[in-house]
Formats: C-alpha cells, structure tokens, sequence
C-alpha cells in the first residue's frame, strides 16, 4: 500500500485520502467534537443494557441479572401512569404552545424598534433571567406570589382582590410554570431570531415601502417569510422536546396540594429511581420517553417535510 | 431530568476502571509489606504504624482538613493514619462510582443504612459479623446495646455499617413558642391540641396579622408528618404498636382523621398560615423572627438559632422548648423519636487490610475510643473537675470546636457521649435537652432492613400511597375535600396496595427479629 503510494503519488490516492491531505487542518479542528459525541453521545448508550437487567453496580452492567421488560412492564402497571403522562404531555404542550411565540414576537417587536440604545436595553434586560438558576427562580416564584406578603398579592390586595393562594391551587400552575418559563427564556431564545432576522434583505422593505405597505403589511409580507425557515426548524426541535421538561424546576416549585397537576415523569423517576436508588428503572422511564419524544420528532417532521419546504432533514 | 444522565454513569464508571485499576495496585503494594507483624494483640499493633484509604463525608461548616489534632490523636492510640479522600460533589455520587469502579477505599463513610444494605447484599461491603471475634470491644458494645445493634442489621442478618449511638441526639425534633409572649398575654404553654387551639385563637385577636402556628412543611414533609401524627398516637405511614405487637397503617387511622380534622381548622382559622405547605425556609425564619409566628415545630437547635439572632435586637424574644401538645386530652404528650443517626463507617469487600481496619475501628468501642472521640485529649481539649470533665475554655461552641480540632467529624466517631455537645450549649438548649428526653416515645420505632424485592415494593406501591396521603391531607387541609369524603379516601388509599406495604413490613421485621445477635 504504502509502496504504491510512494511509486504514483498523486493519481491513485483514494478520495478520502485526498479530502484528508486537502484538508488536514480542518480534519484536525473537527476531531475533538468528533471524539466529544463518541464518547459522551454515542459509547454511553450501551449503558441502556442496564433497563433490561437487574443492574448491580458491585458486579457491573454485564455481570447483572437479564430481566427482559420487567422495567418498563413496572412503569405502565404504575397507577400513577396515566395521570403522570397526562401531566408531563400537558406541561409541555402548554410551554410550546405558550412559549414558543413569545420570543417571535418579541424579536419581531425590537425589529421595529429604531433607537438602538432602546433596543440593547430591552435584549439585555429580557436575557438576563436566563442566567439565574432554577432553585433562585422558584424560590423566587413562591415568594412573590406567597399569600403571606408576597408582592403579587400585596399589589392585588391593593385593588381590593384578596389573597389567593397560588401555590395551592392545582388549575393555576401550569400557568405559572409556563409563564415563569418564558419570564426566563424569552430573550434568550430571541436571539436566533434577530440572527435570522438580519439575513433579510433590506430592498424588500424598501420595495413594500414604495408599493405604500403599513408596518403590519410589511411584518406580515417581509418579516414573517424571512425568518419562517428559522421558526419551523425550532419548532420542530421543540416538539422534540416537549415531554423533556427541566426536573429540577417543577420538582422545586411543587408541593402536595398540586401534584394532581404538577407530578410529571421526571420528578417520578427522581423519587423512584434517584432517591430509592432504582437505577434500571429509572433508566427504563428515561429511554421510554426517549423512544416517545423520537416519535413526537419525526412526525413533526414528516408533516413539516410534506406542507412546506423546511424540515429537519 | 437530564436524559442521559443515567446512561452517562456507566461510562464514567468505565473510565474510572481504568484508572482506578493502575491507581490501586500502586496504593496496596506497600502497605501489605507493613501488614505481615500486625496480627498481635490491639496494645501491640498500636506500635505498627498502618495507612488505610478512606472516602470520608465533607461538611461545608466545618470541612476536612488534614491537620486537625484528632488524626494525629488517633495515630497515637492505634497507629492508623487514613489517607482520606472527601466527594466531590454529593457522596452519593462519589460513593456509586467507588463502587462501580472497583476501586473502593478501604473505610467507606454512608449516608444511610439503606444505602449501606444495598452495597452489602451485593457483595461490595464487609460482614462486620464475621469479624466480631477479632473486636472484642464492638462485641461487648453489642451486649450492651442490643436494640441498637439489631437496627444496624441488614435484611440477611448481617451488619455492614459500624452502629453508633449518642451523635443522633442533635436530630432531636421539638416544639418550640415564644415564652414572652405567652408570659405577657397570661397565656399558658398548651398540653393539648385543644388547648393549643384557644391559645392560638387568643394571639390570633391580638395580633390579627399573625399567623400564631407556622412550621416549613414543604421543606421537610416527612418530619412534619411524623410530628403531627406522633400527637394523635398513630403514624405516618407504617408503624408498630408495641402495646397491641403489630404492624400498623396510620394514614387510614381514626386518630388520623382526627388530626387532619384539627389542621383543618387551623387552616380555616388563619391561625396557620395559608401557604404552609409550600412555605420557604427563609420565609419561616422571617415570620418566626419578626414576631408574625409564635409557636412552631423545627430541629431543637433552632432554640439558639432564633435567640442568638434576635435577642440583640430585642432582649425581650425568648424562644423556649414547648412540651408537645396531646392530640386528645388524655393522649399522651410525645415527640417522634428522631436522636439516632442513619449514616456511619462501612469496610469495602475488596480491601487488603480487613483484619487491621477491624482492629482499628474496634478502638472506637472502647470507654477511652469514646472518651477520645467525644471530649479529645486530657489538657489539651479538656480538663476533669472531679467526676465531670469539661470543655478548655477556648472551645465554647459546638462548630468552632470541631473546626479546630476536627472531633465529632465524619470518620472520626461511632460511639460518642452526648454530653460534650450538651456542655457547649446555651442554658435555653441545655434546659431543651433536658426536657425533650421526657416526651421521647418508649421504643425507637423498628427500622427493618429491606430485601431488594421488598424494596422494589416500597418503592413503586409505598410511593404511591405516599403521593395520595400527601396530596389528600393537604386537600382534606384546604378544604378543596371535604373531610366527610373521608371513608372514601380510606378505601382510594387500601386499593393502592395498603395491605401488601404492611405484611411487606411485617415480614421485614420477624426476619430481623429472629436473628441471633450472639450466634454469629
């Protein structure tokens, strides 16, 4: 091989020895990312073996006990199943529904906007959030809206509403879940958003100007259309999503009198499969909603793929 | 949840085999040169100077640190220097991948017994009862000790966790209320949830912003659960009647009712505040400090926690123990029995220096181990006055003691004597201690240690009961269920698998009963 090489250097390289010689650099640039999704992404999934045996962690994964579905057959005997999977479905359905327009519209509103001194405020103040952790934002959250002096219910009480007892009431918080969520995201999911926004042309708008087009005409006719590729891409990303919800955040700002709403599978599984050290279990649920968000994905796409030109892949 | 988290484990795992393996063969070659002479008596051996590896727990108050007097105390009484290693992030974790990695340290620090069984039933953990003839101090603790001892055994009968007493103390739950206050309104401290009632109505007219009872439920659901049904006689999920000698389930209770009834009205009264079961810690302390609260249930250090903070300001505010109220009159007046402590010392399985670490671990059994661990060393930390011994002036509080000299620190004890905490306490505390004993139930509840199966179903059915008593009391609590619904309830929680949770329990328990504590 290498003699063969050496004899007719040029002619009879393979393709990719030619892309790797072309592109040594480049290659190189690329091998930690290469390397960072074998060994994070892709060698850990052999640890699912653990959902179908009787996972021993002196012995080791392959020296366990196989005990076929016995996990996932656990999870859907459960009696709380359905009323777990009606509320990690709902959560998310309302964060998506709820929260994925919200930092449309707020791009498409700093858009219009002309003083950019403005403009940076608003982004700056809006991503800020993003950057306080979970357990400050519930603690947070608890407080404001507590009966007993928080701020939300000193301001109502002032307009002569009296207190009402969020945190208790089992039709109020996925409201504020969601709301909370956008609180914290929106300006932080903005930014793709304006990065879309300023590959617009900016003849089209001087072209809707001179046919005499209103600021909603040109939103509607120019805006939209421009950035809807970015828009379908992260929707369908977020339909992906939607039954991954942050455990951490509903696991802290729920409390007994609200698990007819707020008990979704994530805090399940940390009270099963983390607390009572059910490892196999707990890996089970996680891969069965693995398999889920997969099939919300794909659908998303195919649908995406067959009414407009953008998807996924 | 972090999707991958569960599958990432195994790979870490993985990774630390490797390295653990090439780190481990290093570590133990030396030290089974030094092993050979130290089969002699303890007295003898304390001359061999031995290292053992130790995975230790790490407290943010008073961390680690290398240099604390009491290793080189240690070292001078067995000859033992630890080579410690603390997590880096939840010992939990650290513990699993310890585990997994087959690179255990030879002394292992666990949170709790459960966790201790469970490594132990699958062969990671020394049977400390195979060892018992080689400690004859730990063996003479355990005559002495029975009830103890038997709390330390695992499903199988064998023990995998060092016992300890005295150091559980400190967990104590009590109530605590605002003497002053009482003092000035002329009311007097309730013997009864009744009494209580009309007590908390009273401060309720006076002051109408307050919420008289307030606890931080949501913080720590299950202690609250246990102090509120401990009242009415009955418990908070399974639990044995020692009169009757059987297994029983609270949460169905008459007496339950009773007390979900009682809460109710609290609620309804505003005499609790209406947030409680999501309540803040920081939130309590506010109300509790600034006089929006008068009467709560929390750890008894919170005696001096509250005192020490307020009477700066206000020398006034006097934060005193309050005997528990009965649930009915006539009831008995108890608090749950909380003074024992759930984590301690295991040997790994895969040491090289099981018979030395044993030897080692009994010194902790002798008086002098004890009197070593609790109070130090003569003249340097403490002096004898007759019969009492005392404290050196310089260590005056509890955290500054064990800051400087690193006693009373994870690894470092077993078997304690409460009364060198109890000497570094305020009189209000002391006074607290001293008053609790008298409320403490006759028997510690039996804690049986599980089988894996039977944990499987503690697991899935006992946490589904667990979510319908908590989510029930607290709409039974708020009024969004009528408590004439109750009868229902009852039978909503027996079709979740009552029946199958207390034999579960039932059979636990007669298993453990009948092992031979002497028999070996």
């Amino acid at each position: 091989m290498r003699k063969k090489v050496h004899r007719r250097p040029q002619r009879h390289k393979t393709g990719i020895l030619r892309t790797w010689n072309k592109n040594k650099a480049l290659w190189l640039l690329f091998l930690p990312c290469l390397l960072y999704y074998l060994i994070f992404r892709y060698a850990p999934m052999f640890g699912l073996v653990v959902t179908f045996k009787d996972y021993n962690l002196f012995k080791g994964i392959w020296a366990s006990d196989w005990v076929g579905l016995k996990y996932y057959r656990m999870f859907i005997e459960n009696p709380d199943f359905w009323p777990l999977m009606k509320n990690t479905f709902l959560l998310g359905l309302y964060k998506l529904f709820f929260g994925f327009p919200a930092p449309i519209l707020l791009a498409i509103l700093l858009n219009e906007v002309r003083k950019a001194a403005f403009k940076r405020v608003v982004q700056t103040v809006s991503y800020l959030p993003h950057f306080i952790s979970n357990v400050i934002v519930a603690s947070m959250v608890i407080m404001f809206l507590s009966p007993t002096g928080g701020l939300i219910n000193n301001l109502l009480g002032a307009i002569g509403i009296g207190p009402i007892n969020f945190m208790n009431e089992p039709g109020l918080f996925r409201g504020i879940y969601v709301l909370s969520e956008i609180w914290q995201h929106i300006g932080w999911e903005t930014i793709i958003y304006l990065a879309a926004l300023t590959a617009i042309d900016p003849q089209l708008y001087e072209a809707a100007d001179m046919d005499g087009a209103s600021r909603m005409r040109k939103i509607w006719h120019v805006t939209l259309p421009g950035i809807s590729p970015a828009i379908v891409i992260t929707l369908i990303l977020n339909i992906g999503k939607v039954l991954e919800i942050g455990f951490e955040k509903v696991f802290l700002m729920q409390n007994p009198a609200i698990y007819d709403t707020a008990d979704i599978i994530s805090t399940y599984v940390y009270r099963v499969g983390m607390v009572q050290g059910n490892f196999s279990y707990g890996a089970s649920i996680d891969l069965f909603m693995g398999v889920i968000s997969l099939i919300f994905i794909y659908t998303a796409n195919y649908i995406s793929r067959r009414v407009s030109e953008t998807s996924l892949w | 949840m972090n999707k991958w988290k569960s599958v990432l484990l195994p790979l870490v795992i993985a990774a630390t085999v490797v390295t653990g393996c090439s780190g481990g063969g290093n570590d133990t070659s030396p030290q089974s040169n030094t092993q050979g002479s130290s089969t002699a008596s303890p007295t003898d051996s304390s001359k061999t100077e031995k290292t053992f590896t130790a995975l230790l727990d790490n407290n943010a108050t008073f961390p680690y640190s290398k240099s604390w007097p009491i290793w080189s105390w240690l070292k001078e009484k067995t000859g033992v220097t630890l080579e410690v290693q603390t997590p880096s992030g939840k010992l939990e974790e650290s513990l699993n991948l310890a585990i997994a990695s087959k690179a255990m340290p030879d002394l292992m620090y666990m949170p709790n017994r459960k966790e201790s069984n469970k490594f132990g039933q699958q062969g990671a953990l020394v049977d400390l009862m195979e060892y018992m003839d080689e400690m004859p101090n730990l063996t003479a603790w355990v005559k002495q000790y029975p009830e103890e001892a038997k709390a330390a055994l695992s499903a199988d009968g064998k023990m995998y966790m060092f016992p300890n007493q005295g150091f559980g103390e400190t967990n104590r739950m009590i109530w605590l209320y605002r003497k002053d206050i009482f003092d000035k309104e002329g009311i007097q401290a309730p013997a009864t949830y009744e009494e209580l009632h009309t007590a908390l109505k009273t401060l309720k007219a006076k002051y109408p912003d307050s919420y008289p009872l307030s606890i931080r439920y949501g913080q720590i659901p299950d202690e609250m659960n246990a102090n509120m049904t401990v009242n009415y006689g009955t418990g908070e999920g399974a639990y044995y009647d020692f009169d009757k000698k059987e297994w029983l389930f609270g949460p169905t209770e008459d007496s339950y009712k009773e007390m979900v009834g009682m809460w109710k009205i609290f609620y309804d009264e505003g005499l609790i505040p209406p947030d409680f079961l999501s309540l803040q810690t920081k939130q309590w302390q506010d109300m509790v400090s600034t006089g929006k609260s008068f009467v709560t249930i929390d750890y008894i250090s919170r005696i001096d926690f509250f005192n020490n903070a307020m009477q700066q300001e206000n020398p006034e505010f006097n934060m005193q123990f309050m005997a528990p109220p009965a649930g009915i009159a006539g009831g008995k007046q108890l608090n749950p029995y909380f003074h024992y402590m759930e984590g301690g010392l295991t040997v790994a399985s895969t040491s090289k220096n099981i018979d030395d670490v044993m030897s080692y671990m009994d010194f902790f059994y002798s008086e002098e181990g004890r009197t070593l661990s609790s109070w130090g060393v003569e003249g340097e930390t403490y002096v004898k006055e007759g019969d009492t011994i005392k404290f050196k002036p310089e260590y005056n509080d509890v955290i500054e003691m064990r800051k400087q000299t690193g006693l009373q620190t994870s690894g470092t004890y077993t078997w304690i004597d409460f009364g060198s905490h109890l000497s570094l306490f305020s009189d209000n505390l002391k006074y607290a201690f001293e008053e609790a004993t008298k409320y403490d139930p006759s028997m510690m509840q039996p804690r049986p240690a599980f089988t894996e199966k039977e944990n499987e179903i503690i697991a899935i059915t006992g946490q589904a009961i667990q979510k319908h008593r908590d989510e029930s009391f607290a709409k039974f609590v708020t009024g969004s269920r009528k408590l004439a619904d109750w009868d229902k309830y009852v039978e909503e929680m027996n079709n979740l698998g009552v029946d199958k949770l207390l034999s579960t329990y039932k059979e636990a328990y007669e298993r453990v009963q009948n092992i031979q504590l002497n028999g070996n």
